[in-house]
């Protein structure tokens, strides 16, 4: 097996980094050995690209579902492991237990929902990873891996598609 | 004849309005944006050192200073006794929890309903939101007196047995604050990242350092893109029920208790279109001092995002109008005895110039103004309407605490209430919520540009017959 070689195609438009990516995959390049790095959130659809998974939804699902539980411990249980007796009242009444249920559901939901981001994502990391700044001024980038004997041809053919720059991806501090 | 030809004149010039004029067909290149924010960002003149210096005088002196004087006095200096326990701490509390609202209802709300004017305004809202909550936060603190044992809210085994009772409505309010503030912060700080990935590509020296840490390490991959825009999604949704949900606890606060002006359904609905009605003109606030106090701002943020910031706060007024005169029509019709004595104390006894003065600010001004689309446009007219709903929306909760508690079922008890070192504190809050305000102005992108990107990408203008008309795309 040959050796691979990662290049980073930089583009100005979505066009012809979309048509690069058709073409690398013309070329023999998987889609796992590709990504698209921009500015902006481009979709799947809008790049041909396949469905990106995200766990982001099953980790809030079970997050609302650890909230209730937590809220479902401080509405039916803490009555009874320290009984507040308040004459005529019930321990544990219908109407406030409610209440407290939504707030923990929906508190475990989010927080959960934002922790799912930083785990899909691997946030926080801040080892070097191949990157260039222009990608926040609205670049395109196109990353991908190929076999090292044949890069010249996967540079000319970037460049024909209107690549603006495509050059072996440096590792940058971020 | 006349209207006919008014009309079809003013339709003509709708027509050929310069589609310039609207931020999402007057695109720049994203690195001339990202420029001009960061150059916002940068640039401190020595008139914002001056308010900068003057605000953490004040800062100092009425927030921590007479924080510390309460402290050491005890609760004495205030001017809460019986009956009006709840003074201006209250007071404070629910207008700041009510200006929180309009970050969430703006960005929120309006990216669920895809209102594209959302776009450049919808951080500033969302930095109101964090803001305002650690004043509201603040003041419940304050109103403890003694503060260093807070700690025994929380539940733990403990020698007094002294247990929180989670189904008290105080526990709910520390559950819904507790849960909106967290929400509210996670909120902002997700469509963030990648502006702080922005501002670190283009940052040196400390703050490269801090933009780099903040950014946590974003490119822009796909995944990260796509786990961003699900968990916004799920945000936007989620974080609604629970924004209702806390300015209605906040209401039950009062409505649960059976005292005169408070035993009422209507609360809930009554106090959530209030905060909205506070928090909404706050936002045409801070928007516009923004616009004209940051440089290239006035690209960014166009009388058109004013215009319809005016629109919304006309309808919240009506909004608050019909809830307030609900709630008037019930507790009038009831006839009961001692909620009779407080609706005329309210509108008749010292502070009856209040009471008149807040449906002045509340309804009548923005009625009277706000339907004229020239006055919605006009920077300091629509400031000076939002600072006047703001005044009345004070007026309407001092009226609702401690003008309410001054009557109650016990007439050997009536007694005015007279704010003692609250007003000070009062006074701190403001200023600590202006200085919070003006150094995340120059710490963070006060303005979402990959957002704004996004829509100009989505923007198009397309020919129907001769005309050519505005379109927008759903790039979701």
């Amino acid at each position: 097996m040959s050796e691979m070689k990662t290049l980073l195609a930089l583009f100005e438009d979505i066009d012809p980094a979309v048509a690069a990516i058709d073409h690398l995959r013309d070329m023999g390049i998987r889609d796992e050995q590709i990504n698209v790095i921009s500015g902006i959130p481009l979709t799947e659809s809008m790049l041909g690209r396949p469905r990106q998974w995200s766990n982001v939804p099953r980790l809030a699902a079970g997050g609302s579902i650890a909230g209730f539980l937590i809220g479902a411990f401080l509405a039916f249980v803490t009555p009874l492991l320290y009984p507040v007796s308040v004459g005529g009242q019930a321990l544990i009444p219908g109407p406030p237990t409610i209440v407290v249920l939504f707030e923990m559901t929906m508190l475990g939901m989010l927080v959960s929902t934002f922790i799912g981001v930083f785990l899909d994502s691997t946030f926080p990391s801040y080892r070097p990873k191949e990157y260039v700044p222009e990608i926040s001024d609205g670049k395109i980038a196109v990353l991908f891996n190929c076999p090292a004997d044949n890069e010249m041809a996967f540079m000319n053919a970037m460049t024909n598609l209107g690549a603006q720059s495509i050059a072996p991806a440096e590792l940058q501090k971020l | 004849m006349a209207v006919t030809a008014e009309s079809l004149q003013h339709t003509l010039v709708e027509e050929h309005e310069d589609p310039r004029e609207h931020l999402m067909f007057d695109p720049k290149p994203r690195g001339e944006m990202n420029g001009m924010v960061m150059d916002s960002m940068l640039t401190t003149s020595w008139k914002f050192w001056v308010v900068f210096i003057a605000l953490s005088i004040l800062v100092a002196v009425f927030l921590f200073g007479a924080w510390g004087y309460l402290i050491a006095n005890g609760l004495g200096v205030a001017g809460v006794n019986r009956p009006s326990y709840w003074g201006i701490f209250l007071v404070n509390t629910v207008f700041w929890v009510g200006i929180s609202h309009a970050g969430t209802f703006v960005s929120a709300l309006l990216r669920v309903f895809k209102a594209e004017f959302r776009r450049p305004i919808t951080r500033a809202a969302e930095l109101m939101t964090a803001f305002g909550l650690i004043q509201a936060g603040m003041c419940i603190f304050m109103h403890m007196g003694r503060v260093w044992l807070s700690y025994w809210l929380i539940p733990y085994p403990n020698g007094r047995g002294l247990w929180p009772n989670f189904h008290s409505p105080l526990a709910w309010d520390f559950l819904a604050i507790t849960t909106y503030i967290l929400a509210s912060t996670m909120y902002l700080f997700l469509p963030l990242i990648p502006d702080l990935a922005m501002a670190r590509d283009r940052s040196t020296g400390w703050r490269k350092v801090f933009f780099r840490i903040l950014a946590l390490g974003f490119r822009g991959t796909e995944g990260e893109w796509t786990h961003l825009r699900i968990a916004m999604g799920i945000f936007a949704f989620a974080i609604l029920p629970v924004m209702f949900s806390v300015h209605t606890i906040v209401s039950w606060d009062f409505a649960a208790a059976m005292r005169p002006g408070w035993s009422s359904t209507i609360f809930g609905p009554y106090f959530v279109v209030g905060a909205l009605q506070s928090g909404v003109a706050a936002v045409a606030m801070v928007v516009i001092f923004i616009r004209s106090s940051m440089k290239h701002m006035k690209y960014f943020i166009r009388p058109e995002h004013l215009d319809a910031l005016g629109k919304l706060m006309l309808v919240i007024s009506m909004a608050w109008a019909y809830f307030f005169f609900n709630d008037y029509m019930v507790q009038w019709y009831g006839g009961d005895k001692f909620t009779h004595y407080l609706m005329h104390f309210q509108e008749s006894g010292p502070l009856g110039w209040m009471w008149f003065a807040l449906l002045l600010c509340n309804v009548v001004i923005p009625w009277l103004l706000l339907w004229n689309r020239k006055v919605r446009r006009n920077p300091g007219l629509l400031f000076t309407i939002g600072l006047i709903i703001n005044i009345g929306m004070w007026f309407e909760r001092y009226i609702i605490i401690p003008v309410s508690l001054t009557i109650n079922r016990m007439p050997f008890s009536w007694r005015m209430y007279r704010p003692g070192i609250e007003v000070a504190l009062g006074i701190g809050t403001l200023a600590f919520f202006i200085l919070l305000y003006m150094i995340a102005t120059r710490l963070i992108p006060i303005v979402p540009v990959w957002e704004i990107q996004e829509g100009q990408m989505a923007h198009s203008l397309r020919k129907v017959g001769k005309a050519t008309v505005k379109s927008v795309s759903e790039l979701d």
